[in-house]
């Protein structure tokens, strides 16, 4: 059984804004969501309710503020309700634009309600793409013109309509049920036609890296998308190279030295497999417009690293930045450091080359105004990087921060999450680094101290005296247990302990820099494969652009 | 995959400029809603646009939040059937799949129309009418939906034979008497030369009769071809039924044969060095013998592995993993750990999967260790499931890993966030249970480290814990105990206390002449006020371990005297330590003995009595006063069972009792029946119960050799054979984009029938009727609204295209 029973959707204020129903009777979204909301935040994906009627698994998903919700009263493949719930936000996108807002889809019920009824037939999913779904529904005259009428639909895209009454009803710009023959690419709407032919090719890399306090790279990813878009005539045949530079050499051919770089990879369905597999090239006929071509994963410190050996540094990742925390500073151990540094061997690396490249391997047939925005923003490293952001979580007995000395940029502390928000312009952000120093406040009273003599025992001693401390690895312990009567004298110490208790024990950082990737993989070349590519002139020479992006949310991790 | 929307948002700039777009766009019109007439007149109209924009307010009232009564529309809204104008199509059938069963009788007038398109020039068109009328919950029209099933899937374009294919599902539904003719269909739609045909067609048997094995043997290696090239659903749909076929269709055969390294081995063989007798003694191993039929299944399912659904790549798991583990199992590995990068509510429950193959194959995980490492602004699911993963990893990493995932779990024990703490101590644990001795011993004295803590919680953790690896081997750690009782002075978590004085307890017995139980009880004793109910029964139960142990140790003594002395003086013995006891056994009669007993005992207990026995009298009183009516109870119990100190047998039984040795098993061993890739495994026996959630289904056994179908079953027929070429049959997994290229180099005149592919054909068709379609839009406005005229309207219709075809 994998049909789905129904959908809804609420916006960010948990108010239900769709609500379809495949089949059955499946419990109401009012008695679904309290349920829901009972679970602490995060929730889970899948929950299990036994107490509606009938007994019902709920799924759910958020994307862009809006929570989805799928029902099913019996057992089911859990990620295949998932994904579906994905596609449906995907193809809702696609035609209501990005981002999907609450009020766009009660603005176009008659759409949304065509993409949900097309997306599921009867319950069961039977169409996966976006694109494909152009053919099948009914956008009409007028509708959402200024989002998707400039994508080529023949006919001109008649912005009239949407104005008054006119005399063009004869020749209504789209018919997708008049457009006969399924499209000959199961992924491809039929028919595209656009006056300027452009492809876009975004390499958008998520860092995942998480450090030792020696500053050892415990581990280091790079999670990798690449998002096409393309916006070409009749159905071209595109082959898409990436070269590693230099990553993976003495590997054989490139193919070999790509795969090694960039691992499990997953493609839509459009990329030939056979292709990749043997020469290591992405050749495809895309979608019409803005798809997820490729994910993969490169393994910054090496597929074979191992993984204890001391040597590798941070400095090996190249990251554009760097943070380090040291905690336990001042009189009494309240204070912590948090001190962020650009890594001197990056700045070589990072710089214009991303730009450079693209511009000679992509440059022939470009005309520099269309460039898109932030495509070009690779020159200098500095002005790249953007949106520097530490994080620093702390404990919950933290009550304040009294001071918060950040060098440059601005501290901002956070009770409710219990976190240290540092932000630091870019600008401000030089090879000599920046520091925040901030001094924690415990809880206001010392109800410790009276809790360590809660048991009356403390005065005593046992005087067993262990034969074999060796034997552990631990010989520190038998000190500080002989600590334990003579406490009271040492205040500033158990002070220190305490604060102790109060330190944060990891930092995360967060920055996006455009022009650069963490893992130097390229794009060497897009060619339009003209013999069979169809529908498309020889004459025609799209415009292509490339852009790097590499992001780390949270995504750089410094334990202390 | 991330999901496209994903990826846009992180690119911000052009998030911004759609953000303008959608701006700019606005709302597309006044959504101030009209009176009832006013719609109604729009649907009246003639105009196009009139109608369209009447339609759209009707389901813009129908999905409203609350929705607003449009049932009233109905009649209008069908009328607006006869118009010519395709563009309200659409919303015209939404609506009525809505409304249909709320007025059936209406709902009926439309089916003549609908009927009509079904034999439409247009394959869109006629799919469309195909499932609608599917959809319209009336059961009176079963048997002419049925009928219309019937054409459609002898259609000549895929998309009505698709569509026919998913209405299947939903006429069974609305009359369960018809599926006998709908498997019908089914059989013939699983023949289907076209991919997404026959993915639909799959779909449609899984909903409808996934137990009608004898449908699918002649079907079976075309599925098995064609499965790389349908939709992600289609795909899920075959990689189910042939999981469950194949099981039930190959008996498995193995033979013993001098195993090979796979790759598993090797993998282990370079993580860590393999004892020389281990590879000795594994030299020869089970190998599965397989089917070439299984084979080709399990060929065919590998490029699916590079699919973007993550529902696709479970599954191909999941067929790997219960059809051939040790031959293809280690392929899948990596696109099962590469899930951990999709979005948050994906990677949940895909790490309930990780575990599931983790429990069965753990060494396999072992390179990809890192990726399971936890950071620390992870969500409370996923760390736990990864905690899970790491500990199922630990005993089959070399050294250095170990070392390292030992610092990890240190690290997370000392953070600040309580179930994060405890579930890194549990991990220790089952670390430490997991692997050899010297391993066992670092963390063991990892988590030693950890009880000056500050925190209670950890400290409570990791005292139950040690607790528990201490049992396992008491005799190798009787130091360990001595050391943890010497913490007895500084610790303050209760949970910990109890734990150590229950250890001292157990450890009692041991050494008798050189034992600390008898002490620490003296020094607990003292305290005895100021602790928690929890540690108090436990400092009960050591009293009376102590105690026991020492009659235990006196009694044979005491025999021996007696044999010389005589029977005498160990009465008068037996009187004097029973009284007191006595006193205590009978609360009730206790004003009775008091004003006695105080006067005569003082000096016989001072006199004779030993400082043991003495404690243990001590601390029956004190427990006799304590305001817990659990711990006086047992103090009772204690006092019956001891009462007669020559006769310990009954008492060494209830509290000498060898125990059990704790087992913290892994958290998800529970669950380890469930088919990987179900709710049922996400959920958890607990909520499940044992048997699954409502509808889930298991992996069925294999099939018993002997009694599995005929494997000529499986051979296609000759006629069909045919059409598809040699050359293509025998290439496995053949991209939809090859046959693309196929067909564009087929294109204009070379279209020599024999050698292009089925695809190509199904084009032809297409092609064809897009013209006619085109040919036919400006005569049927001329036809008019044509209810009447619907008994003609076959031949008509072929006029229409014979006009298309001149054109």
């Amino acid at each position: 059984m994998s049909a789905i029973e129904a959908l809804y959707i609420f916006d960010e204020h948990n108010n239900l804004i769709l609500n379809h129903t495949y089949i059955g009777r499946p419990p109401p979204p009012s008695t679904l969501l309290p349920l829901y909301l009972q679970h602490a935040s995060p929730r889970p994906s899948l929950i299990y309710l036994p107490t509606t009627n009938p007994p019902t698994l709920l799924y759910s998903m958020i994307q862009d503020n809006l929570l989805f919700f799928s029902p099913l009263s019996s057992d089911t493949e859990p990620l295949l309700v998932l994904e579906f719930l994905h596609r449906v936000a995907d193809a809702l996108e696609e035609f209501l634009g990005s981002p999907l807002l609450a009020s766009k889809i009660t603005a176009n019920y008659d759409v949304v309600a065509q993409v949900i009824a097309e997306i599921a037939d009867g319950g069961v999913p039977c169409q996966g793409e976006a694109n494909a779904l152009r053919d099948v529904v009914e956008t009409g005259p007028g509708v959402l013109n200024n989002l998707l009428g400039k994508v080529g639909l023949p006919g001109g895209s008649a912005p009239g309509l949407q104005g008054g009454p006119s005399g063009r009803l004869h020749t209504p710009p789209l018919r997708p049920a008049e457009t006969a023959q399924g499209s000959a690419v199961p992924w491809r709407r039929s028919n595209v036609r656009h006056t300027s032919n452009e492809l876009y090719v975004d390499l958008v890399e998520t860092l995942s890296v998480t450090l030792a306090p020696s500053g050892r790279p415990l581990s280091a990813f790079a999670y990798g998308s690449i998002a096409f878009t393309s916006k070409v005539s009749g159905v071209p045949d595109l082959l898409l190279s990436l070269s590693t530079g230099g990553k993976g050499g003495g590997m054989g051919n490139r193919g070999d030295q790509l795969r090694s770089v960039i691992e499990r990879v997953v493609f839509h369905p459009c990329v030939r497999l056979n292709r990749w597999n043997s020469d290591g090239v992405l050749s495809f006929v895309p979608p019409d417009g803005r798809f997820a071509l490729c994910g993969y994963e490169v393994d910054l410190l090496g597929p074979d690293a191992p993984l204890t050996a001391g040597k590798t540094a941070a400095n090996n990742l190249n990251l554009p930045a760097m943070v380090e925390i040291t905690t336990g500073l001042g009189s009494s151990g309240s204070d912590f450091e948090v001190r962020m540094t650009q890594p001197s061997s990056s700045s070589s690396r990072a710089g214009s080359a991303a730009a450079a490249s693209l511009q000679s391997n992509l440059g022939s047939g470009s005309r520099p105004g269309s460039f898109r925005a932030g495509s070009g923003g690779g020159e200098s490293k500095g002005s790249a990087l953007e949106n520097l952001t530490v994080r620093v979580p702390l404990p919950a007995g933290v009550r304040n921060i009294s001071d918060m000395r950040p060098s440059k940029g601005e501290a901002h502390w956070n009770p409710a999450d219990g976190s240290v928000e540092w932000k630091v312009p870019s600008k401000d952000f030089g090879p000599a680094g920046v520091v925040l120093r901030c001094t924690v406040q415990g809880p206001l009273s010392d109800a410790d101290e009276a809790g360590g003599m809660l048991n009356g025992v403390t005065a005593t001693t046992y005087d067993y005296t262990d034969d074999e401390p060796a034997t552990y690895q631990s010989q520190h312990d038998s000190d500080s247990t002989a600590g334990g009567t003579n406490g009271a004298q040492d205040n500033s110490r158990t002070r220190a302990q305490k604060n102790r208790a109060l330190m944060p024990t990891s930092t995360t950082l967060s920055f996006s820099i455009k022009g650069w990737l963490a893992s130097g993989l390229k794009v060497e070349s897009l060619l339009v494969d003209t013999k069979k590519s169809r529908g498309l002139g020889p004459e025609v020479k799209p415009y292509k652009g490339v852009k790097y992006l590499t992001v780390s949310r949270d995504g750089i991790e410094v334990r202390c | 995959m991330e999901s496209i929307s994903r990826i846009s948002s992180m690119l911000e700039t052009a998030r911004d400029l759609t953000l303008e777009a959608a701006r700019d766009a606005g709302p597309r019109k006044t959504t101030r809603p009209l009176p009832a007439l006013q719609i109604k007149k729009l649907l009246d109209s003639r105009n196009e646009r009139e109608v369209l924009d009447g339609l759209r307010r009707v389901i813009a009232m129908q999905y409203a939040i609350p929705p607003q009564p449009t049932l009233t529309f109905f009649a209008a809204v069908l009328k607006t059937l006869s118009n010519p104008y395709p563009s309200t199509r659409p919303l015209v059938y939404n609506y009525l799949i809505h409304h249909a069963e709320a007025d059936p009788d209406t709902a009926l007038l439309s089916i003549n129309t609908i009927q009509k398109s079904l034999s439409d020039s247009n394959p869109r068109v006629r799919a469309m009418a195909l499932k609608t009328m599917a959809g319209i919950r009336v059961p009176v029209i079963s048997q002419i939906v049925s009928l219309a099933i019937k054409k459609g899937v002898s259609d000549l374009s895929p998309v009505v034979r698709k569509a026919a294919a998913l209405a299947c599902v939903k006429c069974v539904r609305l009359d369960p008497t018809t599926r006998p003719q709908v498997e019908e269909y089914i059989t013939t739609l699983l023949t289907d030369k076209q991919y997404y045909v026959v993915g639909a067609a799959v779909q449609a048997f899984m909903e409808l009769c996934p137990e009608r094995l004898d449908l699918v043997h002649p079907a079976y290696r075309k599925l098995c071809r064609m499965i790389a090239d349908m939709d992600e659903w289609g795909q899920l749909a075959v990689l189910r039924l042939l999981t469950g076929y194949a099981r039930q269709c190959f008996p498995r055969r193995t033979k013993r044969s001098k195993r090979t390294q796979t790759r598993e081995e090797k993998a282990k063989d370079f993580y860590e060095e393999l004892e020389p007798q281990e590879a000795s003694e594994a030299e020869y191993e089970e190998v599965d013998l397989m089917d070439p039929d299984l084979e080709l299944f399990l060929k065919s399912v590998q490029p699916l592995l590079h699919s973007r659904n993550s529902a696709v790549i479970v599954a191909a798991v999941r067929a790997f993993l219960y059809l051939s583990p040790t031959n293809y199992l280690h392929q899948a590995i990596g696109p099962l750990v590469a899930l951990l990068r999709s979005p948050q509510d994906v990677q949940q429950v895909a790490l309930y999967d990780i575990v599931q193959v983790c429990l069965i194959s753990p060494s396999l995980f072992v390179p990809y260790i890192r990726h399971f490492l936890i950071r620390s602004t992870e969500a409370p699911q996923i760390w736990r499931l990864k905690f899970e993963v790491l500990t199922l990893i630990f005993p089959h990493c070399s050294k250095d890993i170990q070392d390292l995932l030992l610092a990890e779990l240190e690290h997370f024990s000392q953070g600040h966030n309580a179930p994060l703490v405890r579930e890194s101590v549990r991990a220790i644990g089952r670390c430490a249970q997991a692997s050899n001795a010297i391993t066992s011993r670092r963390c063991l004295s990892l988590l030693l480290k950890q009880i000056h803590s500050r925190d209670q919680n950890l400290v409570g953790e990791a005292i139950e814990v040690v607790r528990h690896l201490i049992q396992r081997s008491p005799d190798a750690h009787r130091k360990t105990v001595v050391r943890l009782a010497r913490n007895l002075d500084t610790l303050t978590s209760p949970t910990a206390r109890a734990s150590i004085v229950w250890l001292v307890g157990e450890f009692a017995g041991y050494d008798a002449n050189n034992n600390i139980a008898a002490d620490v009880l003296r020094i607990l004793v003292r305290g005895y006020a100021d602790e928690e109910d929890e540690v108090r029964a436990q400092i009960v139960l050591l009293a009376a371990k102590v105690y026991l142990h020492f009659l235990n140790a006196r009694n044979p003594k005491q025999k021996a005297i007696e044999a010389l002395d005589g029977p005498k003086k160990y009465e008068t013995e037996d009187a004097q330590i029973m009284s007191p006891a006595e006193e205590d056994g009978e609360g009730f009669r206790e004003h009775a003995f008091n004003s006695l007993t105080p006067t005569e005992q003082p000096e016989q207990v001072s006199e004779k009595s030993h400082p043991i026995e003495l404690l243990y009298q001590h601390t029956m009183l004190l427990a006799r006063y304590t305001p817990s009516y659990d711990l006086r109870d047992r103090a009772r119990l204690f006092r019956a069972l001891l009462s007669v100190p020559s006769s310990t047998e009954l008492a060494s039984l209830l509290l000498l009792a060898p125990k059990p040795v704790p087992q913290a098993p892994s958290p998800s061993e529970s669950r380890k029946n469930f088919a990987l890739g179900s709710a049922s495994l996400v959920v958890g026996t607990e909520a499940a119960g044992l048997a699954g959630l409502k509808g889930y289904e298991g992996i069925p056994n294999w099939v018993e050799e002997g009694r599995e179908p005929n494997a000529r079953l499986r051979e296609e027929d000759v006629g069909r054979a045919e059409y598809v070429p040699a050359s293509e049959r025998a290439v496995v997994g053949v991209s939809a984009g090859q046959k693309l290229d196929e067909a564009l180099l087929a294109d204009g005149e070379v279209r020599k029938g024999k050698t292009l592919d089925d695809w190509l054909d199904e084009e032809d068709g297409e092609t064809d009727g897009e013209e006619s379609d085109e040919g036919s839009g400006g005569e049927e406005e001329s036809d008019g609204d044509t209810e009447e005229e619907e008994s003609d309207y076959e031949s008509e219709s072929e006029e229409d295209e014979k006009a298309g075809l001149v054109r």
